[in-house]
């Protein structure tokens, strides 16, 4: 019902746009928050109508988490059949990147397009256990790690089992989000697994087996009897509203939030993080182009704007705090040592690239939540 | 007048279209789809999952709901009751200005505010310890199910006490007058007689408002992210992390159920009146 009224909306708002005498309007749709659309809208459509006068940049929003992404694969699915879609660029998440390249939806675009030289990581090739490679680049790579205030805490705890220990010895002064208040919790519990079995590699790898989640049992006991002790915090939000309250001392967080609350002023500044071991999870958002874009032309000269390291550096990195989507040795000579060292002081890049794990893919991602509804929860 | 006979469907076509189109269509596709199985045909596995999952999370729905609609009943018969038989015209002009403000603002808001006025170290408990009723040690924060009640609470009182106090207020005052005389005092009347004259008032507001709460997702979400959480999270986290409109739909049957059953006690009600 949802989705079909959602189709409606958008096609409502594509239907409203009147076509301009001979300019033409690149639809770029994106998932996540309205901080997503602010990007596209405010800062890259200017540039991108400054050097293609011809062009005029439409930004629509579909809404944050995996839900926005899942309203744009409806979309392309919808008009899988019509000659051109009205999907110029997207960008989307991991969890559906995978399916899109799956069903076709997709241009293998990136070969055609120069800054897609500059990527290398492993989120480029594989999305959650899809081979990828080709069809996408990260417009940024997102990380979560637990977030502790120095007032409250001596040393934090270098790995999971530490937390654990330290969370027992200092009863609700530990919170997260639970799994149904957002991906920072989320990726806590996803974290926890990784740490507390043996699958780990196997789970962010494949190949899926339903059996493997009965190894989790004693990991999810172990989680049962640690939220004893630990606060459940109402969203990501949340989390970062205790702490700037002084109400909890450490919680899991999107490494970009921190820094963004931070230069707002709603956390203080000598708040500290940490990406405890084995690995936390993060995921890049990718900037993807539908296979029978409009406007073809004009979508892969966004797309390399938007992932050129002075785009990169200006705008993820500097505006948004996010890691950048292109191998970061490229971003960083366009950056001012203070910009870049603030990303990376109390992350290291060699910190980032041993613990920053991959979520799972998909069918195990989903056993582990469904297994922590049923285990821990209930 | 024949000509008015042919054009009242014409008329009133698009009214129903809307209906059909917007609340019969998706109503009967989310009924529908309650049955379905993923890859088409008849299953009853979406309530079997449904139960397996969220038969504690139903269950807090209704006690938490079900406590919130008894607590914003009292809350209203006090304020109307004030309202109709307050003795001090300044009180009561001063409650009947401030009492509706609620009423303006939505679910979303009233969360946000009440996420930073319950917390541990919110504007409430900061209050309290700057009067020095409470210490520091002595806080506790109020986002779990109190949370949630006091939330409703506070925005469904205002809806209810519109209703009562109207309802109070149209009433014979000669029976108010007649009781006083005899010597009766305020709470009584209140209770015998004004209360017992709108009760079929006072119970169309709290179904109207026990309805309206089972459906908000923003306040158990923005307040509370404890388990056990109310049966609308579940929903929103069925779809949104596993894309299982099937299951989300068998629990909003289970909802439709819950206030159905409610809507049943009232007609019922209401035709042995």
């Amino acid at each position: 019902m949802s989705r079909i009224l959602a189709l409606l909306a958008l096609a409502g708002i594509f239907a409203a746009t009147p076509v301009a005498a001979q300019k033409a309007t690149l639809n770029v749709v994106t998932a996540g928050d309205q901080n997503m659309v602010d990007y596209v809208k405010d800062f890259l459509a200017p540039r991108f109508e400054k050097t293609n006068p011809n062009a005029a940049v439409k930004a629509v929003g579909t809404g944050p988490g995996d839900a926005g992404s899942q309203k744009i694969a409806e979309k392309l699915q919808a008009q899988k059949n019509n000659a051109s879609w009205d999907v110029d660029v997207a960008v989307i998440h991991q969890k559906m990147a995978g399916d899109l390249v799956r069903e076709g939806l997709l241009a293998p675009y990136v070969r055609d397009v120069a800054t897609g030289r500059l990527v290398s990581s492993e989120a480029s090739k594989n999305a959650l256990g899809t081979n990828v490679a080709g069809y996408v680049i990260p417009m940024f790579q997102s990380q979560t790690a637990i977030a502790w205030n120095p007032a409250l805490v001596k040393t934090p705890p270098k790995n999971y089992d530490d937390l654990a220990a330290w969370a027992k010895a200092n009863p609700r002064k530990f919170g997260y989000n639970g799994i149904k208040g957002g991906m920072s919790g989320v990726a806590f519990v996803v974290g926890w697994v990784y740490a507390n079995s043996a699958d780990a590699d196997k789970l962010m790898k494949g190949p899926y087996e339903a059996s493997t989640k009965a190894n989790w049992d004693p990991a999810l006991a172990k989680l049962k009897e640690f939220n004893r002790n630990v606060v459940i915090t109402p969203g990501n939000a949340g989390t970062l509203d205790m702490l700037n309250r002084g109400e909890i001392a450490m919680g899991p967080v999107w490494v970009d939030m921190f820094y963004t609350w931070m230069a707002d002023g709603k956390l203080p500044p000598n708040m500290r993080l940490q990406l405890i071991g084995p690995g936390m999870p993060g995921q890049p958002m990718y900037y993807v182009i539908p296979a029978k874009a409009a406007n073809m032309a004009a979508a892969k000269k966004f797309v390399e704007m938007a992932t050129s390291p002075e785009v990169q550096a200006e705008g993820i990195v500097k505006k948004f705090n996010w890691y950048p989507g292109i191998d970061a040795q490229h971003v960083k000579s366009k950056l001012d040592d203070k910009t870049w060292n603030k990303l990376f002081v109390d992350v290291t890049p060699q910190e980032l690239a041993s613990k920053g794990k991959t979520f799972p893919i998909k069918q195990y991602f989903d056993d582990i939540l469904e297994s922590y509804e049923k285990k821990v929860l209930n | 007048m024949r000509d008015s006979g042919r054009l009242g469907p014409l008329l009133v076509a698009p009214a129903l279209l809307m209906v059909l189109a917007l609340f019969v269509y998706p109503l009967g596709y989310s009924l529908v789809t309650a049955f379905e199985a993923k890859g088409g045909g008849f299953t009853l596995g979406n309530f079997a999952k449904a139960f397996e999952f969220y038969r504690v999370d139903i269950g807090f729905t209704l006690v938490i709901i079900g406590f919130s609609t008894f607590l914003i009943g009292l809350a209203s018969i006090a304020i109307g009751g004030y309202l109709t038989l307050g003795e001090n015209p300044r009180a009561v002009a001063l409650l009947r200005w401030l009492y509706r403000w609620p009423l303006f603002i939505p679910f979303v808001v009233a969360a946000q505010c009440m996420r930073s006025f319950l917390a541990k170290n919110g504007l409430m408990n900061n209050t309290l310890v700057g009067l020095g009723v409470l210490d520091v040690s002595q806080t506790t924060s109020f986002l779990d199910w109190r949370g949630i009640v006091i939330t409703f609470v506070w925005k469904q009182t205002p809806f209810v006490a519109l209703l009562v106090a109207g309802a109070m207020a149209s009433l014979d005052r000669s029976t108010i007058e007649a009781a006083r005389n005899l010597g009766a005092g305020r709470l009584r009347i209140l209770f015998e007689i004004l209360v017992p004259q709108v009760a079929p008032t006072l119970l169309v507001g709290l179904i109207l408002s026990f309805v309206t709460m089972m459906s908000v997702l923003s306040v158990p979400l923005m307040i509370s992210g404890e388990s056990p959480t109310m049966m609308t999270v579940d929903m929103a986290f069925r779809i949104n992390n596993y894309g299982d409109y099937g299951t989300a739909n068998a629990l909003g049957f289970i909802s439709y159920l819950l206030t159905a059953a409610c809507a049943w006690v009232y007609l019922k009600r209401a035709v042995r009146q």
